[in-house]
């Protein structure tokens, strides 16, 4: 009987716990810090999180495959670039099944143009700023690069004009209601939104055999990455930390939540690999971007202005196609060809790589002290201007 | 939750981010107060950020029914 009982206990408690974790959406904040610390163990494990680099390997060989490109990129099965992508992808996707979010979710014809012109746009930015919101802004600031610091400049400059072009949209374009393009969430006869906790268990389950298949095989840091990959997708897809949000929310509702917990979260990776970098455990130029300062700045104002319109960035278009968007998956493709033929174009081109800039690492100008220093008062600023701004305001965009 | 009658519906069945949110806000600010917007949407994001958008500008959360594939959620504008 009492047995009984404690059993009973035991099972609400995990139930509880689980509704907790997969059913309520945890605090921005948290997903920021959350995030901060994935990317810094990510980085001593291996190499800095990033997102751009794994998609231009997906061009890279999808050109190959068309046989547009003669020379093969490394495979996507073995590029740490295309697992920590693939990871992502895969953690966003196991999450979504995990709180019964995932569903194919169709858009109206002009929001599916928009994916694919914002994803085009995100590929031209990427290629020239040296990485997306990750590899450019987030992680290059994290790694004390300059070029992060023009392309958070840039991000800001072009998530005002995306916000200007949708609300001149909201006024001129009849989209309509996208009546009609309902989700097909779940099965009529067998009730799917039942059994996807279970599916997205079998996900999780199958990402960690995964890893240890691919240990069996002496490729332990590449499974691991991967591993990362579907734990930073599991923290973002359950806090849905978007980076657009960090750059256009200021300027559209004035919340400064998400640019909140953005600061915090490279303040954190700021302090983390600034310590992996100086004892010299990892390499100085890691993730330094050869983009100060025309390629940031220029860069980011694209890649901005295409974050918004698509609705996601560089991580945000992959993590919600694992969440089943076809607008966001068509963006990713777009993204990922775009990525592989402009940055090819810029490699081949001496002028075009010169025009992009410099790779500024700033301790190597003020030394490393003054570079942590310097980076987490921007970052500082950008937290107290957005939250200032919260309550003024004053750079509200009225529609 | 109990049943309302909108007096204006607003289909964002489909659209993601930020759409829905602009929609509503298009909408409200053509609307009078004390009336009642349902909005139906699809995206998972649009659970959190109609709350907060409701809190910023004043109008009242009514709360959110699931229906078939989709989510209604009604505002009381302020």
């Amino acid at each position: 009987m009492s047995q009984d009982r404690e059993e009973s206990a035991m099972m609400n408690l995990l139930r509880r716990g689980y509704g907790a974790i997969f059913y309520e959406n945890w605090p921005i904040w948290l997903g920021g810090v959350l995030l901060g610390i994935m990317s810094v163990i990510t980085f001593a494990w291996a190499r800095p999180w990033g997102v751009v680099g794994g998609l231009r390997n997906w061009g890279d060989w999808f050109f190959k495959v068309i046989g547009l490109y003669s020379q093969a990129p490394v495979s996507p099965l073995i590029s740490t670039n295309s697992l920590i992508v693939l990871g992502l992808l895969w953690g966003s996707f196991a999450s979504a099944l995990l709180s019964k979010q995932f569903a194919i979710r169709m858009a109206p014809p002009f929001e599916l143009l928009k994916g694919a012109v914002g994803g085009i746009l995100m590929g031209i930015g990427a290629a020239m700023a040296g990485g997306c919101n990750v590899g450019g802004f987030y992680s290059a600031i994290g790694a004390l690069s300059l070029s992060g610091i023009a392309m958070m400049i840039g991000l800001i400059m072009g998530a005002y004009l995306g916000l200007r072009y949708v609300y001149w949209e909201l006024e001129h374009v009849a989209t309509g209601s996208a009546g009609g393009s309902v989700t097909s969430a779940s099965g009529k006869g067998l009730n799917l939104l039942a059994v996807e906790p279970y599916l997205g268990f079998l996900a999780l389950l199958a990402a960690i055999v995964f890893t240890w298949v691919y240990a069996d095989m002496a490729l332990t840091r590449e499974g691991v990455l991967a591993l990362c990959g579907v734990a930073i997708g599991i923290i973002i897809q359950r806090t849905r930390l978007c980076f657009v949000r960090a750059f256009r929310d200021p300027f559209m509702t004035g919340e400064a939540e998400v640019p909140r917990a953005v600061a915090i979260s490279i303040i954190i990776v700021i302090l983390g690999s600034a310590a992996l970098k100086w004892t010299g455990l990892r390499g100085e130029m890691v993730y330094v971007p050869q983009a100060f300062w025309f390629g940031g700045l220029v860069g980011g104002i694209i890649f901005g202005f295409g974050m918004v319109i698509a609705g996601g960035c560089g991580s945000g278009s992959v993590w919600r196609a694992g969440e089943g968007q076809i607008k966001l998956m068509l963006a990713v493709v777009f993204f990922s060809i775009t990525v592989s033929l402009v940055e090819r174009a810029i490699d081949a081109s001496k002028a075009l790589t010169a025009l992009m800039g410099n790779r500024v690492f700033l301790p190597h100008f003020i030394g490393y002290r003054w570079a942590i220093i310097s980076l987490i008062a921007i970052l500082l600023l950008y937290y107290v201007i957005t939250t200032w701004n919260e309550k003024t305001e004053k750079f509200m965009v009225e529609m | 939750m109990a049943d309302f009658t909108p007096n204006e519906t607003l289909d964002c069945r489909g659209l993601s981010c930020p759409m829905p949110i602009l929609k509503t806000k298009k909408t409200i600010s053509a609307m009078k107060s004390g009336q009642i917007l349902e909005i139906l949407g699809t995206d998972p994001g649009t659970k959190n950020d109609l709350p907060a958008f409701a809190k910023r500008g004043g109008h009242e959360y009514l709360g959110e029914k699931q229906d078939e594939g989709f989510s209604r959620f009604y505002i009381k504008v302020k």
